[in-house]
């Protein structure tokens, strides 16, 4: 049941886009030729080595270096006392990355050695022998919440008053609630509606549980990675395996006191990102490379990128969901407690505004905290807060529809959010595919044949979605001298997204693919740009190019108009030339018009086309997923059988390539489901410190992914494309959890659905 | 205390001195800046730094340089003829079996291996035999058809060149 007729392009005449294409950078990655950041080796460049901390919360009493400095090749061994950052008040990792007097979780870089080898850095860092008081630490999120919880710094740490920071970060509506917070909470969010006990009271039936999501890492393949290396003028270029680089090149500008125009952020191929990689080492490397006036490589290996990197949240989430027996949602309650980590930002107000989202509740009460503990700061990952929102509601659902006694999927359908209803956010929700996406796998032969499955065999269901984000963006668009065009932005492809861009070029100025050629430049050349993440490239950037080919379409008919005297009303620009209409013969071709505007004594100018976006219409894009699992009774196995994933893309733009994210989306979900998960001890140490503990999925423990793409336009997306990476994550878990419940009859409120955790759950059902 | 080795990487013969210490993938990658086996873990489960070594997949950062005096090594760098690919780097290409790119090398030289042992894989053959690569791109889903694609190749133009597919597939 793999993808088939389902990617059935709707190309609408379209001769570019809508058609599967290869990928632009495939050559050169099949041929291991592509440069990513640590592939860089410059003239001079040092290699630097961290020194880890070994408690997740003490006081740093000593560092000595003098034994790590003794070995041949290291150069320097740097604290952060030395490291030539600003720091003011800043609450983020990016601009401490050493520890000050105080180490606040485990795996913290401590200090840096540089040295002239890799292997000379790495035995200077072993030598590095650091001191520690220890401290008392808050690593369960429930402990860390208590009003008598250990604080994750000591209130005069880094200078500022704590407790004043925690607070001004606070989104609090009645100021007597600001005094009731427990002091590791550094933020709190409230969506409410109609009056939800009144709506408990209407209900039929109510179920109410507790779901847990365990904080998971990104799992990137190319850790992360920076270059940095100083120029003679005060400069400084970065490379980096960013997602973002417009603003890592703001971050190291503002840590190391420069103005802007002195930093270039070169962002390198990137070996997978998923929202990881928004920006977390350029500072460190930058301020490094300052230091020593020479280039500095910074990478993690992968049990330091575990270890001290920016994974996804850890989180609890309390819901009771009420419905009438017509089946009429009437109330829901929630509460939402995530782990922030060490800094404040984890996507509580998504997940919660996500989780009210989905459905037409009259009365709703959802509250957020996010709670600060001694374990890394939480960063974004593929959909942030939306797939921890999605397995707590969606797990509801299919347990009120079983306590109704209804179809799941007719109950979503009498229930779904439609275009105008209003979100907890109050805004009112655009033409979304929901819907459409329910109604598509209501259709298809896996929810229809259901009824057949073997012993200890479940079918389940879930939906995921995603408001999706928005940036300006600019993009450029040049004639070249062979007829071809080049298109400049300033974005990272993280997913084929160059591909997608050549295709809506080449739509627009009627050629075939490969005579455009698409350049994402650095920060002191690109048009403006924000980080790719957020499902908003393809939309942003993508729309910002239709007008930059139309632009430059334009400045083409304009000059083919002056030069065949002809009004540009009467041409057309198709297969590289431009033509009066109806008279074939009397035509220019894109090589004589660049010719004729780039060379001495050109009569035209140049053609530059120039296009900007500045959308403000979301796009959200909404995906309904089916599985089909079996639970083996004996050993608390969970085996995927099949897998269906319906989702909105609004328009293919390359749909091999649309299908391709969407099952990478799917076994990312999956792997939250089942397998992936950050265990830490009882002192705040990391127990899955390395990929022999923290389980990535091979390709045996992936099933066929079936993809069925819905296809409802985004107003103000290129040719209606919407973003496509976010929403194939989110259904994942709860779609796993209710296919579990259908097996065997066991409610799984904490992911990974380990065999241990079934096994129990079986076994207190059986005794 | 440094020592001499010499091996033949993509057909070229190196004599070089080596850290006793110096894993084969840091050989390669920074000795002689073959740069396209890739480190993405410390502790061989990821499969990015599969090399062939006679014949056979390793993961190159298992191996120290010095254990590799006389063996004959194949990066992804050596797989094309020149411009011409080889089949399994067409099929990865054709069928989207890469995203990001940063498998794509480890996962090309498994495959490689798998298919001179096994011609023509089934479904869950291909699967099994890429269990020690991971992909966080992909699902799998279209590296298993990349595989698929590139056994079709093989045996078409082994069929044609009445060779067999195992030395249709070979890279001299």
């Amino acid at each position: 049941m793999l993808e088939n007729q389902s990617l059935e392009p709707t190309t609408n005449g379209y001769k570019a886009v809508g058609h599967s294409v290869r990928r632009t950078d495939g050559a050169e990655k099949v041929r291991g030729e592509i440069r990513y950041a640590g592939d860089l080796h410059l003239p001079g460049m040092l290699h630097a080595r961290p020194v880890l901390s070994l408690y997740a919360h003490a006081r740093i009493k000593k560092i000595e270096v003098e034994a790590a400095l003794k070995v041949p090749g290291v150069v320097r061994v740097v604290t952060a006392a030395e490291l030539p950052l600003i720091l003011e008040a800043s609450e983020s990792r990016k601009r401490n990355p050493l520890a000050k007097d105080e180490v606040i979780f485990y795996g913290q870089p401590v200090a840096v050695v540089l040295g002239e080898t890799e292997a000379a850095a790495l035995d200077g860092a072993n030598l590095v022998q650091v001191e520690y008081e220890e401290l008392p630490a808050a690593i369960d999120l429930l402990l860390a919440l208590q009003p008598n919880a250990p604080l994750v710094r000591r209130k005069e740490g880094h200078g500022a008053d704590l407790e004043a920071q925690i607070h001004a970060t606070i989104e609090v509506k009645a100021e007597k609630e600001k005094a009731v917070l427990p002091p590791n909470v550094s933020n709190h969010v409230h969506f409410q509606q109609g009056d939800v006990e009144a709506g408990f009271r209407e209900a039929a039936v109510i179920v109410e549980n507790t779901f847990r999501l365990p904080m998971v890492h990104q799992s990137y393949l190319e850790p992360q990675v920076v270059v940095a290396a100083p120029d003679p003028l005060g400069g400084l270029t970065v490379y980096s395996s960013t997602q973002a680089g417009f603003s890592a090149r703001r971050d190291v500008a503002a840590a190391l006191g420069l103005p802007q125009n002195k930093v270039k952020v070169v962002s390198m191929p990137v070996g997978g990102g998923f929202g990881g990689k928004f920006g977390l080492l350029e500072p460190w490397a930058a301020g490094l490379a300052k230091l020593v006036g020479r280039p500095v490589k910074l990478g993690y290996y992968r049990m330091e990128d575990l270890l001290a990197a920016n994974p996804a949240p850890a989180c609890v989430i309390e819901v009771k969901v009420g419905a009438r027996a017509d089946g009429t949602f009437c109330a829901l309650k929630a509460r939402l407690i995530f782990d922030t980590g060490i800094y404040p930002g984890a996507p509580v107000w998504l997940a919660g505004m996500l989780l009210g989202s989905y459905y037409r509740f009259d009365n709703y009460e959802i509250e957020g905290l996010e709670v600060l503990t001694n374990r890394p700061n939480s960063g974004a990952y593929r959909a942030p807060g939306a797939a921890q929102a999605s397995f707590a509601i969606e797990s509801q659902i299919d347990a009120l529809a079983h306590a109704l006694q209804r179809d799941p999927l007719e109950l979503r359908l009498q229930n779904c959010a439609v275009e105008g209803d209003l979100n907890p956010s109050k805004r009112p929700w655009p033409r979304i595919g929901l819907k459409e996406c329910l109604e598509k796998l209501q259709q298809h032969p896996a929810w229809q044949h259901r009824a057949t499955k073997g012993v200890d065999q479940g079918i389940g269901i879930a939906v995921g979605g995603w408001p999706g984000g928005l940036e300006p963006a600019t993009a450029l668009c040049r004639l070249d001298h062979d007829g071809s065009f080049t298109v400049t932005t300033g974005i990272s492809d993280l997913t084929g997204v160059t591909t997608s861009l050549q295709l809506i070029a080449a739509e627009v100025l009627g050629l075939k693919p490969e005579q455009v050629t698409v350049h994402n430049v650095d920060t002191d050349s690109a048009p403006y740009a924000g980080a790719s993440g957020g499902s908003k490239t393809t939309l942003t950037v993508g729309a910002a190019v239709v007008k930059a080919a139309e632009d430059a379409r334009k400045q083409v008919l304009e000059i083919a108009a002056q030069y065949l005297e002809a009004s540009p009303e009467d041409l057309e620009l198709s297969e590289g030339k431009v033509k009066v209409k109806g008279l074939p013969s009397r035509s220019v071709t894109l090589q004589e018009i660049a010719n004729l505007s780039m060379s001495f004594g050109g009569r035209f100018e140049p053609v530059f086309g120039r296009g900007s976006s500045a959308i403000t219409r979301n796009a959200p894009s909404f995906a309904v997923h089916l599985a089909r699992v079996k639970v083996d009774r004996e050993t608390g196995e969970v085996k995927v059988l099949g897998y269906v994933a319906v989702q909105d893309v609004g328009f293919a733009i390359n749909p091999a390539e649309v299908a391709g994210q969407i099952h990478g989306g799917v076994t990312q979900g999956l792997g939250w489901a089942l397998y992936e998960q950050m265990v830490y001890d009882e002192t705040g140490t990391l127990l899955s410190g390395s990929l022999m503990d923290y389980t990535l999925q091979t390709a045996a423990m992936v099933p066929p992914i079936d993809v069925q793409l819905v296809e409802i336009p985004a107003p103000d997306g290129p040719f209606g494309a919407k973003g496509v990476g976010e929403p194939p994550i989110i259904p994942g878990a709860a779609t796993i959890a209710n296919a579990i419940f259908d097996a065997i009859g066991v409610r799984v409120t904490e992911v990974p659905a380990t065999p241990e955790r079934l096994l129990k759950a079986i076994w207190s059902r059986q005794f | 205390m440094k020592r001499t080795i010499k091996l033949k990487v993509n057909g070229t013969t190196y004599e070089r001195a080596v850290e006793p210490r110096t894993l084969l993938v840091h050989f390669l990658r920074d000795e002689l800046g073959l740069t396209g086996t890739h480190i993405g873990c410390d502790t061989t489960q990821c499969g990015a730094c599969t090399v062939i070594i006679n014949g056979q997949s390793l993961k190159s950062c298992t191996a120290f340089a010095v254990q590799m005096d006389g063996a004959e090594v194949l990066t992804i760098e050596g797989l094309a003829k020149g411009e011409e690919l080889h089949p399994i780097q067409t099929g990865f290409w054709e069928e989207h079996g890469l995203q990001c790119g940063f498998c794509t090398p480890g996962m090309i030289l498994t495959s490689y291996e798998l298919l001179q042992r096994n011609p023509n894989p089934t479904e869950a053959e291909i699967r099994k035999g890429l269990e020690g690569n991971l992909c966080r791109c992909t699902g799998y889903q279209n590296i298993v058809k990349a595989v698929q694609h590139a056994a079709q190749q093989i045996n078409n133009a082994a069929t044609e060149s009445k060779a067999s597919p195992v030395e249709a597939a070979k890279v001299p």
